[in-house]
């Protein structure tokens, strides 16, 4: 059973080891607004900025090129730097970047590996919290938004996601659905059809 | 405190506005009222209508009030210059305004947790539009809606709720005209989980054995208000889950 849990509700009896929690003598609590699984004991967040792990892929908007620097707008609490002697294209203000995250500085930092500028398509932001439904459970909801719309498909963990070619429209509706409804059960079939219909309408 | 032509708040056991004395005023709290905050609410609390804000966590400036070890938090409560009738509405920082916005900034400094994001800052706005009495109260207890809205980790959703005397009377959730003849006037925040105190402010006297009654009837209200505020925070969710069962 999934349930909707609100910073300070208790989520068990006893004191369990879980992500975004707190725990006394009492029991543990939750830290955050989300939904918990009794059964798995697992707290996903609805709402919140992405916490930047090494390896992240995300996708940023370059802010300034300071010379030896680039630094990155991440839709995060901390901006991203690149060291331009690095690069294996040319980078400059204003374009959109996709790279891996190497390393987060004390300072708050986020220092980035690869930074590879996407040329045209079109960039959507969405809360960072339903990116993991967005990607599914071994990429098979995103694969099957790009299988039906033809669109190539980047998706930052820091809540960008970045499109090109095919169905673009039907592409955006079909991630904007999943990401209101990221909470629910039996999602991937209502998108499915959601598609097959979108495919339809244009057919005729 | 009492003037010279003090009306009289309490007739037959009632007040004015016909409540008794541990009774609170209408409350309804909405979530996501505001499109570009990452996290809002909207309170109406009688006739006090706030809404409050939440920016951030994001990069703290100007750098040097930065704090490497954990978040800062900024707080403006404000008052609209059409929110009253009195000299409060004056729009800008006065002197109250800094005060209220301090305390309410103290308040969340207990429940987020703000060693997640060292070096940053979380914005957070009050914006009283109609005021009545107990704005400080009502302001505390939206703000903390706002912020669990929003994402931000934090142990507790605190409320807050005032308390007052008239003669020999404690009454419960002052409104203005109660707030201005009141013999005691003491806003209370209480982090329900735990029971915590994170405000606590006195006007006027009351004595030991007041306060410990006077307590008493903020956490029974309390808990009805933190209902209320838990509540407006699962509804929107709980809407699509109903739509797919």
């Amino acid at each position: 059973m999934q349930r909707i849990v609100v910073p300070g509700e208790k989520i068990h009896d006893t004191q369990i080891r879980i992500d975004n929690t707190i725990t006394d003598r009492n029991g543990t609590y939750s830290c955050i607004l989300g939904y918990f699984d009794d059964e798995r004991k697992v707290l996903t967040p609805l709402e919140g900025l992405w916490n930047p792990r090494p390896g992240d892929t995300v996708i940023g908007v370059v802010e300034e090129d300071r010379g030896t620097t680039l630094t990155i707008n991440l839709n995060a609490p901390y901006k991203g730097l690149a060291l331009t002697k690095f690069l294996e294209a040319e980078i400059s203000a204003n374009d959109i970047i996709v790279a891996n995250v190497k390393v987060l500085e004390k300072g708050g930092t986020i220092v980035l590996l690869k930074p590879t500028p996407l040329r045209g398509g079109k960039l959507m932001s969405i809360k960072p919290s339903r990116i993991p439904r967005i990607i599914g459970k071994n990429s098979t909801m995103i694969k099957q938004i790009t299988d039906a719309t033809a669109t190539s498909v980047i998706i930052g963990l820091n809540g960008l996601i970045w499109m090109k070619g095919g169905d673009i429209d039907l592409a955006t509706q079909a991630i904007l659905k999943v990401g209101e409804e990221a909470h629910t059960t039996g999602l991937t079939e209502r998108i499915k059809t959601m598609l097959e219909q979108g495919r339809n309408n244009k057919v005729q | 405190m009492g003037g010279s032509n003090k009306p009289e708040l309490i007739k037959d056991g009632k007040r004015l506005d016909g409540r008794t004395p541990d009774m609170l005023r209408d409350i309804k709290i909405e979530v996501g009222v505001v499109k570009n905050a990452v996290g809002s609410a909207y309170i109406e609390w009688g006739n006090n209508k706030i809404i409050a804000g939440v920016y951030g966590p994001k990069e703290a400036l100007p750098k040097h009030v930065q704090d490497p070890e954990r978040a800062i938090i900024k707080c403006r409560y404000a008052m609209s210059p059409f929110s009253s009738l009195e000299e409060h509405g004056r729009s800008g920082p006065n002197r109250r305004s800094i005060e209220i916005s301090k305390v309410t900034k103290e308040v969340f400094e207990n429940v987020i947790l703000l060693d997640r994001f060292p070096g940053a800052e979380i914005d957070l706005f009050v914006d009283v539009l109609q005021a009545d009495g107990g704005t400080r109260a009502a302001g505390i207890t939206a703000a903390s809606v706002a912020l669990a809205a929003s994402g931000i980790p934090m142990t507790d959703i605190p409320y807050a709720v005032s308390v007052g005397k008239v003669g020999d009377m404690l009454i419960l959730d002052l409104n203005k005209i109660e707030d201005n003849y009141s013999d005691a006037d003491m806003p209370v925040a209480i982090g329900p989980r735990t029971g915590d105190i994170m405000l606590l402010q006195m006007d006027g006297n009351l004595s030991r054995d007041e306060i410990k009654k006077g307590m008493e009837m903020v956490k029974k209200s309390g808990e009805y208000i933190s209902k209320l505020q838990k509540d407006a925070l699962k509804l929107s969710y709980e809407r699509i889950l109903e739509k797919y069962k």
